[in-house]
């Protein structure tokens, strides 16, 4: 990707660049006037674009099947209008219909498809002992049937974590904390991530690195 | 200077610290060594080779935004630059609202890999689609009632590509790459439902959901963030803008590595001054 010569093209890369350290002068300094600006403007451009979005979409996918004939598009539409009856405190009970309709599908499309995947695949697997491999493979299965029975263990609430059960209960929170750690760890690495993106875009636009 | 006052540093002089430093790998590269991943490994022997046959039809779905381009689309380039060279025709969807920046960018790294396709005949490029599980499960049993054209108008029927591609047995494989769930959707209504081949390329955040998922089958393959990206530009033997970019990464993940040690210094440091 080569540096823009459109003259739109530029003024748009400058534009973001200024946004970003606006944007940035709040870690960096302290909130001010810039970030402000930078944050509201962010948000109001973002809530644009969504909204013309999805009433694109709702355009292209209901209202001109609908004028072209399919009535069934009636159904959607009209679910889709009840729920801005929320915003009337006395027929605000009405939105719960449409809202019904799609915790319904939403339960039944998740069940479909939950079942296998999340809980057969991953329990074959997890009690499926290594067929080859070396010492590592077998320390890996046993590290993670002992972290499974012992997590399990820890929200077993019906009983008092002490006696035989508090040895496996500790365990078991101890394994639930290097699995937060790791997910946080992960987390961590998505933003520094981004933040290299960044770096890479402030470099570019003043023409320190290729584009 | 105390050792305990390692513990009371301004968070902003890390900050200014990290942002410089990041900067200093892409002036003068490092070059730290990359090993491949079996996960990588995998997604990149499932996309290439005896694995995908000319005219097979895989849909790429964008899931993630501009802000996650790093994280991603190295990854999803690669994965493009593979597929195309293999013969097989790409449907191009997304469920942000950016998505066509995306696609557009998409274009600009791969731009030899689209010189010598055709647009409606090699790839095409449905746009923008939104409604969470329930979309991707109807997107399994007819496509067109989804996409009833293009992104940019032209009918479903009249897209040469398309004729003959209704459903998910029409569809060779999916890749997800994704910043939320829809990964998770098209496992739980395209891969579990139909047994259709896929895998993940997923943000850093996600590879502990992901990578379980790669284990029991469920995915071929997965890519995990930037690290992933890297992998598979070094798998097709094109270094990119994933390559480029670990050096900082590491450089990051070092600097916070010293900046916990020197936290913890001064908390003990200071717990210990405290005891006395």
């Amino acid at each position: 990707m080569a540096y823009p010569t459109a003259t739109l093209d530029v003024v748009g890369l400058w534009v973001g660049w200024f946004l970003m350290l606006m944007i940035y002068s709040y870690p960096l300094y302290k909130e001010n006037p810039a970030y402000r600006t930078a944050e509201h403007m962010f948000i109001g451009v973002t809530l644009a674009i969504t909204a013309i979005t999805n009433f694109s979409n709702v355009m292209r996918l209901c209202i001109t099947p609908l004028m072209q004939g399919n009535i069934l598009m009636i159904v959607p539409l009209i679910l889709g209008l009840l729920i801005f009856t929320m915003l009337i405190p006395e027929y605000r009970w009405v939105s719960r219909y449409p809202i019904a309709v799609m915790v319904g599908a939403g339960f039944g499309l998740g069940i479909r498809g939950t079942i296998k995947p999340n809980l057969q695949d991953a329990i074959i697997d997890t009690i499926t002992a290594p067929s080859g491999g070396g010492i590592l493979d077998w320390f890996n299965y046993l590290w993670v049937a002992v972290g499974l029975v012992c997590s399990i263990m820890y929200f077993l609430l019906t009983f008092e974590h002490a006696g035989p059960l508090k040895g496996p209960t500790r365990l078991g929170r101890l394994f639930l904390m290097l699995a937060l750690g790791g997910y946080f760890g992960n987390t961590v690495l998505f933003r520094f991530t981004m933040l290299t993106g960044r770096a890479q875009f402030f470099l570019q636009v003043l023409k320190l690195i290729p584009m | 200077m105390s050792l305990s006052k390692l513990a009371n540093i301004d968070r902003r002089v890390f900050y200014w610290i990290l942002f410089i430093a990041l900067m200093v790998p892409f002036l003068s590269p490092i070059g730290f060594p990359i090993t491949i991943a079996p996960n990588t490994q995998d997604l990149y022997d499932g996309i290439t080779g005896d694995q995908v046959n000319e005219g097979d039809v895989w849909i790429m779905n964008f899931g993630y935004g501009v802000s996650a381009w790093s994280e991603c689309h190295p990854a999803v380039t690669v994965c493009t630059k593979a597929l195309f060279r293999e013969g097989a025709k790409i449907i191009f969807i997304g469920i942000h609202y950016d998505v066509e920046l995306t696609y557009n960018k998409l274009q600009d790294t791969c731009s030899e890999d689209f010189a010598d396709k055709v647009y409606g005949e090699d790839y095409v490029f449905l746009g923008y689609m939104t409604g969470g599980e329930s979309v991707v499960a109807q997107l399994g049993s007819d496509i067109a009632s989804v996409f009833p054209q293009d992104h940019f108008g032209t009918p479903y029927g009249d897209i040469p590509m398309l004729e003959g591609v209704e459903d998910h047995t029409d569809i060779a494989g999916v890749l997800s790459s994704d910043t939320g769930d829809y990964g998770t959707h098209f496992m739980t209504q395209w891969q579990a439902a139909y047994g259709t081949k896929m895998a993940e390329i997923g943000i850093a955040m996600n590879g502990s959901t992901d990578l379980p998922r790669w284990q029991a089958g469920n995915f071929f393959g997965v890519s995990v963030g930037s690290r992933g990206g890297a992998e598979l530009e070094a798998l097709i033997g094109e270094l990119g803008e994933a390559t480029t970019a670990m050096d900082s990464i590491s450089v990051s993940h070092l600097l916070l590595i010293l900046a916990i040690i020197l936290g913890n210094i001064g908390v003990l440091t200071e717990k210990l001054g405290g005891k006395k």
